[in-house]
This record gives C-alpha cells, structure tokens and sequence, in this order.
C-alpha cells in the first residue's frame, strides 16, 4: 500500500533531565487517515518508544484520559481523526503537572 | 535503586469494580487498605467500557415478578455448560440485589419505572428480562466507586502504579512489589492480605474491545507465587465488535440490541444474507456462526461481517433511536472518530476478545490455593465456567468484590504481619536491573508485544486445533528467548512505559504459555473452545476444570472436579 505520511511536532518535557520543554518533530508513514491515539502509538512502536503518553481507551470517548492539546485546542486522542499529508501540533492537556512528555498527573482524577 | 515500604493490613491491586468494591469492604471493616493501579481509579480496566447492563434478580422490585435467586444461579450455571463453581455463584446470585442497592446508595443512577421498580432488559440467556439499566453506564459506574472509595479515609490510593510482583516469604504471599510511574520509585507494599483484582487479560489478543493496559498481569505474578490458575482455554469473544476503520477497531456494537424488542436489526454476510436466526441465541453460539462464515469466505473486505439496521422492518430511525438511546456515548464515538453512521451504512463487524472467564482459582471466600493471595472480578477464574452470559461480570465485581474484601479483612484482623523476605524482593529488583542494564542488542519490547498479539489472534481464536496451537506456542517459546534483549532505558524515571511494557512483556509470554497448555490440554468442545479436532462437548471425561499448578516454575496441567451445591448435572 502506498505510504502517506503525518508530520508531528509534539512537546516533550522530562523534569528530571530538561530545564525546559522542547518540541520534537516526527515524520509518521500512515495508511489513510488515523486516530491521534493510534498516531502516538505508531510512534512509539516505531520510531521513538521514550515518547511517554497515556495508553488506556475506553473506545467511547467517554474516559478523558487520553486528552491532549491539537493545534492548541483540548480533544480526546481517541475521537479526533488526523488526515495523511497533514502538520499538527500536540502538546499535554491542561489539569495538572505534567508528568513527563504528554501524560500529566490530572487533579480532577 | 531507591525503595520505598509501606505497610498497611490489605493491598488491593487494581481500580475497577471489583478493586473498588474489595477496598471500601475492608476500609468498613475497620481496616487500612492501599489501593494500586496502573491507571486512574474509576478510569481504568474494563469496567467503565461496560455498558449499562448488571443482572440483579429483582423479582417484585424490578419488571418480572417471577424472578428468583434460585433463577439467576441456574441462568449462570446453564449459560457456563455446568463448570462454574456453584459455591461462587450462589454469592454472585443472592447477593445481587443487595450489592446493586449499595451502588445506588453510592450513586449510580439506575433507570426504574414510575412505582420506584428497577427498570431490567432482557439478554440472551436470561430466563426473565434481569439487566439492570445504569444510565451512563459503566464509566459513571467507574466514577461513582472511586468516589466512593476516596470517601474513606483508611484507604491510600496510588494512581499510576505498576504492580509486577507478589512478595512470599515462607508459604504466604505478603504484600507486592510496584513502580510508582509518577515518580519512577520501587515501591515494596507489605501486607496481611493481597487482592489481585487486576482484571481480565483479553488485551493478550490484537483484536479486543478492552483497554490495551488489560495484559492479565495478575496471572503470572499469581503463578509465580504457587496459585492455581483455571480454565483459560475460555476466553470470550463479544460477536459483533467494529473491525474496520482502525480508528475505531474495537469499538462494540451491541449484539443483543438486535432482537426484536429493540432494534430488528440483522447480522449478514457479504452478500447481504442473514447469518443468524432469531430469537439471537446466547454468545458463544452466535459467535461460531460468524467465525464460519467468515471462514467460508463470505466475510466482509476486512474479514468482518455486516452489523445491519438499515433495513430494520420498525424503520431506520427506531433502529437508530434504540442505539443512541441505550449506547448514546458508542453511537457517537463512531462518528467522531470515523464518519460512521450507523443509521446510514452497515458496519463492518467481527469477533473480539471480550472476557476472561478463566483465571486465579479461588474458593467462595474468594481465598485463592495460597495463603494471604485473594482475587475477585475478572481476575479470578471458576465461577462463569465455559461461558458467561451478558451482564454478570459487573454483578461479580461486586458480589465478590464486597466478598473477598469482607474475607480478606476478617483473616487480616486474625494475624500479624509477616515481613518482607529479603531474598524475594532481591529477585524482584532484579528484574527491573535485567531490563535496564545496557546491552549489545536491544529491543523494543512494544515490537515483541505486538508480536504476542498477532500469534494470539491467528493460532488461538475460538476455533483452534493441536497443530495450530503448538505452532503458535512455538513463536512464543522462540519469543520467549529474546526476553533478554528487551530494553528500557535506565536514565528515565517518570513514566517510564518502556520499563512497565517490557515487564508487561514478559509476563504477556507467561500468559500465553499457560493458555496455550490450556487450550491443548482440554481435549473437547465447550462454551468458548471449540477444538476442530475434538468437536463435541464431552461430559463423560470433561466436565471439569482445567488447573495449572506451579511445579518447581515448571506448568502442571490436570482435571480438578467442579463444585456443585444446588444443580447437580441431570445425566
Ligand atoms: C466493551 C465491554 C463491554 C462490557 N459490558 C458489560 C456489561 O454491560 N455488563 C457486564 O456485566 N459486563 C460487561 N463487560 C465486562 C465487565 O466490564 C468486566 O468484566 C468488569 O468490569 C471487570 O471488572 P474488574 O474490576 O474485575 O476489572 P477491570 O475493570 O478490568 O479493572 C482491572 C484494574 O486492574 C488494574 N491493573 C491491571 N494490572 C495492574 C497492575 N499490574 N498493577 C496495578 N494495577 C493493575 C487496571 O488498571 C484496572 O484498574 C464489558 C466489557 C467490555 C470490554
């Protein structure tokens, strides 16, 4: 199958090693369009497995733990579907600290 | 390495329905508890994917006067072909209703007629309509219980904690080991007693409708210590779960509102022909049916089937209604998350990995065969037998949760804390340093996972033969060589998910040893295993339990007699 690609820029933040956060760019091969959960977890499978961001799915979009911030807007990973040959930003949810990379230790949770 | 301990008199391991239920039964009995899960209480496991359905035989309360204790437990036994313990399944049946008062007391909200009487549905394998309705359900479920428990000042809870060890010290389980993944600490927690209410391991399959975290950790750090594991050639499949788009694969779309009360819908093949004839019958049959046909070719592009409402004889639109209605958050998932209507096409549909009626061997106490080791929920094994009929696991996470919990507390009160032997906790930090020492080779243990998965899906779905499976069992053994070279590094601390998935791995290779050695050991059909070289259920040589026992780390198989109080097989 022809191979399209996604290009990511995601914030990374390890608060043990970084002063600050950072922008990390990744170029993903997709078949079609995909989910931001399956975005990340195609990352991690194969380009970059230190990139920390949390795994767990209801599949309803019903849970709130897998909320990031798209292009600067708060969504669920698992309900916001990304088109081939697009350019986004992910950054971690507001909330609560953030752990490291996009997991963040959600008060209300 | 730095160690943290903690003591407390109950560790419960998990934060579904059953952990939750288990802690506020000990913290009620007066005694401290720490709750651990690798996720977020009330957000993790399989319990807020539930949907609204939990059997409660209500009787008079609720919409079939006729309904029974009595009824609810023979239901079960049926549903299980005659292996579920009947000693477990009485406290699941006549508990019911008690503990589903609790929830509401807690503040589930449950959906009831205008007298005050439970409003139930009927399911497949249900003698009178016993599905209590939660609205919003199995995540406000979720929410509700860890509200509930966070109520309790002697409960700790620890959010993102991975259990991966069960300390023993002589011939008693004494606490756990864990990574507190928010800081990246060892955390040694010793204990009187130990829940395991880990939940299910249906995510040891690629294609599940369960949370990825659900790798079944609980039986393998169960095994290592010396319980007996039960019965986990049945793993169930849900029929009718979306195989295609992968943004929504493993999504479930609800089988039983296809009958005829609800939306007239139809399962059909490639073609368009109706599969499966009505009324729907329970699960494990349905799903056969759908498995050949998809077999035969007459699948879908994807290998699914055709979840069908378009043409329902009530109108789309009552078709449509049922759905958004009974499973608005599904409903609407699909559209966000794919463009997919399903009032306007038909869905391409397929069996997944759905529930572990297998599991830890425990008594009606929820004791499992070592000293201080509990286990309730999915977790545990004996009592649905070859197959579990719709809306009795959360009635179980309950029954036996409030069970083990009340059990386990009762014991605790009764003895002293044993300490921690060191020589155990040595081998448990070793573990970590094996994964994190620097190598030649490495390897990526989410690739290794994802290999599991694949060998899981082809060589051990419903259908299986001896020659398919022992070529499966030979990836994985050639698998299980590589554990050496699986890596994470060692300079992260804070959720560190190569750390966590690379024990994850490991104990995902034990598991499906012990499944493999199952499913071959069972030399028949039954409920959820249908051996195509043995396809006939055999009762004269196999209605029984398959254990496997620990002997000296090595897996021994045998036939252990099922427990029967009230319902005696007829021939
Ligand atoms: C899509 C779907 C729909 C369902 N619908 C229904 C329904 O309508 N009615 C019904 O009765 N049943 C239903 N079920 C089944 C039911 O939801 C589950 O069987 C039940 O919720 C299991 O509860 P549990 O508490 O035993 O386990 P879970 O809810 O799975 O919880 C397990 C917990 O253990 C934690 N854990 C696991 N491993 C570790 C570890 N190593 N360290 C620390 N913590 C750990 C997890 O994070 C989680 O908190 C459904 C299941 C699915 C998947």
């Amino acid at each position: 199958m022809a191979k399209e690609k996604i290009k990511a820029k995601i914030l990374r933040f390890d608060p043990d090693k970084d002063k600050q956060p950072y922008f990390q760019d990744y170029d993903i091969d997709v078949n079609g369009p995909v989910s931001i959960s399956e975005l990340l977890a195609l990352i991690r499978r194969n380009i970059d497995s230190t990139l920390a961001f949390r795994t767990y799915k209801c599949y309803k979009g019903s849970c709130q733990t897998c909320v990031v911030r798209y292009n600067g807007k708060v969504v669920k990973a698992c309900a916001t579907q990304i088109m081939p040959n697009s350019e986004i930003t992910l950054e971690p949810a507001a909330g609560g600290k953030v752990v490291r990379d996009l997991v963040v230790d959600f008060a209300a949770m | 390495m730095e160690v943290q301990k903690l003591t407390t008199d109950v560790v419960v391991i998990g934060g579904g329905g059953a952990a939750c239920r288990a802690a506020i039964e000990v913290a009620e009995n007066g005694l401290d508890c720490i709750m651990v899960d690798k996720g977020r209480p009330g957000r993790s496991g399989a319990t807020p994917c539930a949907l609204w359905s939990i059997q409660a035989p209500f009787g008079p309360r609720g919409r079939d006067e006729r309904d029974t204790p009595e009824q609810f437990f023979a239901d079960m036994v049926n549903g299980g072909h005659f292996i579920g313990d009947q000693n477990i399944v009485e406290i699941v049946a006549f508990n019911a209703c008690d503990r589903i008062l609790d929830l509401e007391r807690y503040g589930v909200h449950f959906k009831k007629y205008d007298d005050g009487r439970f409003f139930q549905t009927p399911m497949p394998g249900q003698t009178y309509p016993r599905s209590c309705f939660m609205f919003e359900n199995g995540q406000h479920m979720s929410t509700v219980l860890a509200k509930e428990v966070s109520r309790h000042k002697n409960i700790k809870v620890m959010k993102d904690f991975f259990a991966y060890w069960l300390l023993k010290s002589k011939d008693a389980v004494v606490g756990i080991v864990g990574i507190d993944m928010i800081n990246g600490r060892i955390v040694v927690v010793n204990a009187k007693n130990t829940i395991l209410a880990t939940g299910g391991y249906t995510s040891l399959w690629g294609f599940s409708d369960n949370p990825p975290t659900l790798t079944g950790d609980g039986i393998p750090m169960a095994f290592r210590v010396g319980a007996d594991i039960v019965d986990l050639e049945f793993n169930q499949y849900y029929g009718t779960d979306v195989i295609w788009p992968p943004s929504v694969r493993g999504t479930v779309v609800l089988y039983e509102l296809m009958i005829d009360e609800f939306a007239d819908g139809e399962i059909r093949d490639k073609y368009g022909v109706p599969i499966i004839k009505k009324p729907l019958p329970i699960r494990d049959e349905a799903i056969k049916t759908i498995f050949n046909v998809i077999k035969e070719g007459r699948g879908t592009e994807h290998g699914g089937v055709l979840f069908d409402i378009t043409k329902s004889p009530k109108g789309v639109e009552v078709a449509r209604d049922v759905f958004k209605e009974m499973t608005p958050k599904h409903y609407q998932f699909l559209i966000d998350a794919a463009g997919l209507d399903l009032a306007k096409t038909p869905l391409e549909v397929a069996p997944a990995s759905h529930y572990q009626c297998g599991g830890i061997y425990i008594n009606e106490k929820g004791e499992s065969t070592v000293k201080g080791l509990y286990s309730c929920g999915e977790a545990a094994g004996n009592f649905q037998g070859a197959n579990r009929i719709a809306g009795t696991a959360l009635t179980d996470t309950q029954t036996m949760g409030a069970q083990a919990g009340g059990c386990a507390a009762k014991d605790a009160k009764k003895k002293d804390l044993i300490p921690v032997d060191q020589k155990d906790l040595d081998l448990a930090l070793d573990v970590i340093k094996e994964i994190v020492a620097n190598k030649t080779k490495k390897i990526n243990p989410a690739v290794v996972k994802q290999e599991i998965l694949e060998t899981m899906d082809k060589y051990i779905a419903p259908f299986r033969d001896e020659k398919g499976m022992n070529k499966g069992l030979s990836i994985i053994e050639d698998l299980k060589e590589e554990l050496p070279k699986i890596y994470a590094p060692a300079d992260i601390n804070k959720y560190n998910l190569d750390l966590t998935e690379a024990i994850e791995t490991k104990m995902m290779i034990e598991s499906a040893e012990l499944t493999f050695g199952s499913a071959l050991f069972r030399k028949e059909s039954r409920g959820h295993h249908n051996r195509t070289d043995y396809p006939e259920e055999d009762n004269k040589n196999w209605r029984c339990h398959t254990v496997v026992s620990n002997k000296n780390g090595k897996p021994e198989y045998s036939k252990r007699a099922v427990i029967y109080t009230r319902m005696k097989p007829e021939d």
